[in-house]
């Protein structure tokens, strides 16, 4: 934590203070990284960044304004202070917004130590992940996206009430892909690798994955349109959960376009399912310790038993539905105040792998047009798609050139055959055994 | 904004380190961002972005790094920190004598001042008037953002140039619900320019189109899955073209060979009805630009002529690698990214049929009316995007709104396959995500006829 940093955000509230701001609060976020990415055996990005944003966030007359700048001298944060000022004297009365008057100190450093990697180290393992992805197959073409990159993020916060919070972040990641080209055909995959340090980074299994699919859909065909059973792997179905987040957010449902927003305490899914935000998972990769309000997080049940349980609160929409925050504000420096959820975890069911792959189902592993393919108000969804035709656990068939079509929140209706296992995403920020939803509709050859 | 001595010292002390080449690029954009929903104003919020961006090119090597500090003494740390790796005995050391060029500015609506109860008041019309336009609308969302973008770009042979650029986009989504279903309607027009532009906006037809769409689309009947013709209307649909063809004709995938066109220049890669172009001069469109993110004039840039691969589109770094000529298309988000050819006003360009001829000539298949987003893999060429508001066709004549309809296929398939391309072209407003960040472009293309392609809906 650095002193000239908190000395900065008390130096904001001071002058926004004294251009009338009634309360506020103010986010700075310090970053720095540093990533490499290889072509041709060579490296061709070296990219090295520092930046620093401070937001100011002014409740003056029950009004709300907000400014942000990148430039912390005097001129600068003056500007933001009467920015955000002017702005929520520009702005409409909102009752339900206010700085919560909460006082103390919420300070969290991430455990983390550097290792003594030198830069030519990690220049000689990007490289090595084009080099290893072409060594392994001749059809491959290129490894046209690989990169290693670390990061390090730091968020102080203060507010008007007297409350400080400091939370900083360090992480390495790794990723690569593979091209093949065999016969006017082609094919792609990628896989990525996260870590604390260096040495957790997983080289070997992003280079055999990316070949191993890439391999694999060369060949693929198409599937007859038709009804089919399908499981998709825990990357892919967090995918399709993150299109549909708005379910849980206080904030759509305060404004009206969350689905659920007349269904609390009613059954919104099958029973068979249990749905909980967990900010400090102990699997988690990352753990949340305090939202951006500085409230501390806990365990939330959204879903229990199919009945819905909770949307994600800040203290607006807390206010709102005359509930309390569930700490689950969001604000960057940049922006409004939101909310967020943190790790999802899934409770599994009772199915062990025998029995949830008997017989055949499609295993779907790729989703393309997450962002485009699906509406999050009416439901329905139609994303491209890859994976394998499976039978009794055995993949019998690489398929691709499909989409995967349905409405969402039907299909978490009808789910009732869920694993026993709990899997996770690559990322480790998504907890879900297989669940495998049956006839849905694919469109193919 | 950048002291001419602090750039002159930047760079001489990248070219002593050995780089082949050193850019500058220094930003100052001002923001400010209006968003209403349930009829009232929920966000209002102003900023400033500064940063600067030093590249140094070692061969094909693009080493890149960024601050927020404009001082000598960082900006000098950061190029070394850059170069320590790379930095070679023979230098390159040459006294730089900047010649500042002054741009040939792209027109654009003039941006008077305007206060800020004017937007606001212009926002609640909006609002109003759509909820007005039926009784199925339950929520209404609108977001105005006004953006001006100041850039100045030196590099080593002596370039020193300063551009400003505007922006006004104007985002409206309408929310129909009725018995447990809901459906979303949107449109959201842009422009290289200031307010000025929403002021001109035809309030009315905005509310009936975005109001009509979610209501059609609330009633409409699931889309059949399976391969069919589909005629693509006018406007956002040629995101077809942006996604099928034309990241993959963007030397950023074109160098990596990670793009099916990579080695066709002069060969046949379209049906002959089709051509196409990526053009950064045109007046105040979204995607237009006085000069490129390298400082760069920018062009009108033949892509396709009668279906040949005429051009890529081409930055500095990709002229390195491929040899291929600078397009003036060189683009980023913001100081945060280094440049990378990216597209700006691209669109197929208007043919001689009438849209009714296009949809009697296919007889029964889907008419995509307006398109949602789309994506693509340049490596494979398979791209895929979604139909917002789509017509069964039987007979050539409309008949069931159908929704959930999402188009896939190869881009090199599909480009083959458009067989009609109608008169009326059009212009729309996205924002395109690709390896330099999100940047405005516009896509565009009259009515087509695809002749056959794979449908997602329900099987």
């Amino acid at each position: 934590m650095k002193q000239e940093l908190k000395d900065v955000l008390e130096y904001m509230l001071e002058i926004t203070q004294k251009a009338g701001a009634d309360e506020c609060d103010a986010i700075l976020n310090k970053g720095e990284s540093f990533s490499l990415s290889a072509q041709n055996g060579d490296i061709d990005k070296y990219k090295v960044s520092g930046s620093e944003v401070l937001g100011v966030r002014v409740i003056k007359d029950s009004k709300v304004g907000i400014s942000y700048t990148e430039s912390f001298d005097k001129d600068a944060l003056n500007l933001a202070a009467s920015s955000a000022v002017e702005n929520a004297l520009n702005s409409e009365e909102n009752e339900y917004e206010h700085i919560l008057a909460t006082k103390g100190e919420m300070i969290e450093p991430c455990e983390f130590t550097k290792e003594d990697v030198s830069i030519e180290e990690k220049i000689d393992f990007c490289l090595r992940l084009e080099s290893e992805v072409k060594k392994k197959d001749k059809r491959v073409q290129s490894v046209p996206y690989n990169g290693y990159a670390e990061n390090e993020a730091s968020s102080y916060y203060l507010s008007s009430s007297g409350l400080f919070g400091f939370h900083n972040e360090y992480y390495q990641s790794c990723y690569t892909s593979a091209l093949l080209q065999a016969q006017n055909q082609s094919s792609m995959y990628y896989h990525s690798s996260i870590g604390r340090s260096f040495s957790e980074l997983d080289l070997e299994s992003c280079v055999e994955k990316s070949i191993y699919h890439a391999a694999q859909w060369l060949d693929a065909k198409a599937l007859s349109t038709g009804n089919y059973d399908i499981i998709f792997t825990t990357d892919a179905f967090s995918e399709i959960l993150n299109c549909f987040s708005l379910i849980y957010s206080g904030k759509s449902a305060m404004e009206g376009t969350n689905p659920y927003v007349d269904y609390l305490n009613q059954k919104v899914m099958s029973s068979a399912l249990t749905i909980k935000d967990s900010p400090k998972y102990q699997k988690a990769f990352f753990k949340y310790h305090f939202d951006s309000e500085g409230q501390e997080h806990k365990d939330l049940h959204l879903i229990q038993d199919g009945v819905l349980k909770s949307f994600y609160h800040n203290s607006v929409t807390a206010n709102y539905f005359g509930l309390d925050t569930t700490a689950h504000a969001a604000r960057s420096p940049k922006g409004g105040l939101g909310v967020r959820g943190t790790t999802r975890v899934i409770s599994t069911g009772t199915l062990s792998n025998n029995e949830l792959e008997s017989g055949e189902y499609l295993e779907i592993h790729s989703l393309q047009g997450l962002h485009s393919g699906a509406d999050a108000i009416s439901g329905e969804f139609s994303f491209a798609a890859s994976g394998y035709l499976c039978r009794d656990g055995q993949r019998v068939a690489p398929v691709k050139g499909i989409t995967v079509s349905g409405n969402f929140y039907k299909m978490m209706k009808e789910i009732h055959l869920i694993g026993d296992e709990q899997l996770s995403d690559a990322q480790r920020g998504f907890f879900a055994p297989k669940l495998r939803f049956e006839k849905m509709s694919v469109a193919g050859s | 904004m950048l002291e001419k001595s602090i750039a002159n010292d930047i760079i001489f002390e990248a070219l002593s380190l050995g780089a082949d080449f050193c850019d500058i690029f220094v930003e100052k954009t001002q923001v400010e961002s209006l968003m209403m929903n349930t009829s009232k104003l929920k966000d209002l919020k102003t900023g400033v972005d500064y940063g600067i961006g030093i590249r140094l090119i070692f061969g094909h090597k693009a080493l890149y790094g960024y601050t927020n500090s404009n001082k000598r003494d960082e900006l000098l740390k950061l190029t070394k920190v850059l170069a320590q790796k790379y930095k070679v005995e023979t230098s390159h050391i040459k006294d730089v004598e900047f010649k500042t060029r002054h741009p040939h500015l792209v027109p654009f609506i003039n941006d008077q001042s305007v206060e800020l109860s004017e937007k606001i008041a212009k926002l609640h019309e909006i609002d109003k008037q759509v909820r007005q336009k039926n009784d199925f609308i339950s929520q209404v969302n609108i977001s105005l953002l006004l953006k001006k973008q100041n850039i100045e770009v030196f590099d080593s042979e002596g370039l020193h140039i300063k551009d400003y650029r505007p922006y006004c986009r104007l985002a409206t989504s309408a929310v129909a619900k009725d018995a447990g279903e809901q459906a979303v309607g949107s449109w959201a027009p842009g422009v290289r320019g200031g307010y000025e532009f929403v002021k001109g906006l035809d309030v009315d037809w905005l509310a009936d189109y975005t109001a009509k769409q979610a209501v059609n689309v609330l009633k409409a009947k699931h889309c059949p899955a399976g391969k069919m013709p589909v005629v693509i209307d006018n406007g956002f649909g040629g995101v077809i073209f942006h996604e099928a063809c034309g990241h993959s004709l963007e030397t950023t995938s074109v160098e990596k060979k990670a793009s099916e066109f990579w080695d066709k220049k002069g060969e046949v890669i379209a049906n002959e009805a089709l051509s196409a172009v990526d053009d950064g001069t045109l007046d105040h469109l979204w995607g237009s630009l006085s000069v490129d993110d390298e400082g760069m004039q920018t062009q009108k840039t033949q892509l396709i002529k009668n279906g040949v691969l005429e051009n890529f589109l081409c930055d500095r770094l990709g002229e390195i690698k491929t040899g291929h000529p600078r397009t003036g298309s060189a683009r980023r988000e913001s100081y945060k990214f280094a440049p990378a050819s990216r597209m700006r006003n691209t669109f197929i360009e208007a043919g001689n049929y009438k849209l009714d001829e296009l949809l009697a000539a296919m007889g029964d298949g889907l008419y995509a009316k307006s398109m949602g987003g789309g994506s693509v893999n340049p490596g494979t060429g398979e791209f895929n995007f979604s139909v917002q508001e789509g017509y069964l066709v039987k007979n050539g004549k409309l008949t069931d709104a159908v929704k959930g309809a999402t188009l896939i296929g190869k881009g090199g398939d599909i480009m083959k396959n458009i067989s009609m391309v109608a008169d009326n072209l059009d212009y729309a407003a996205g924002t395109c995500g690709s390896v330099s960040g999100g940047v405005p472009v516009t896509v565009g293309q009259p009515a087509v006829k695809v002749d056959e392609i794979l449908v997602g809906g329900k099987a």
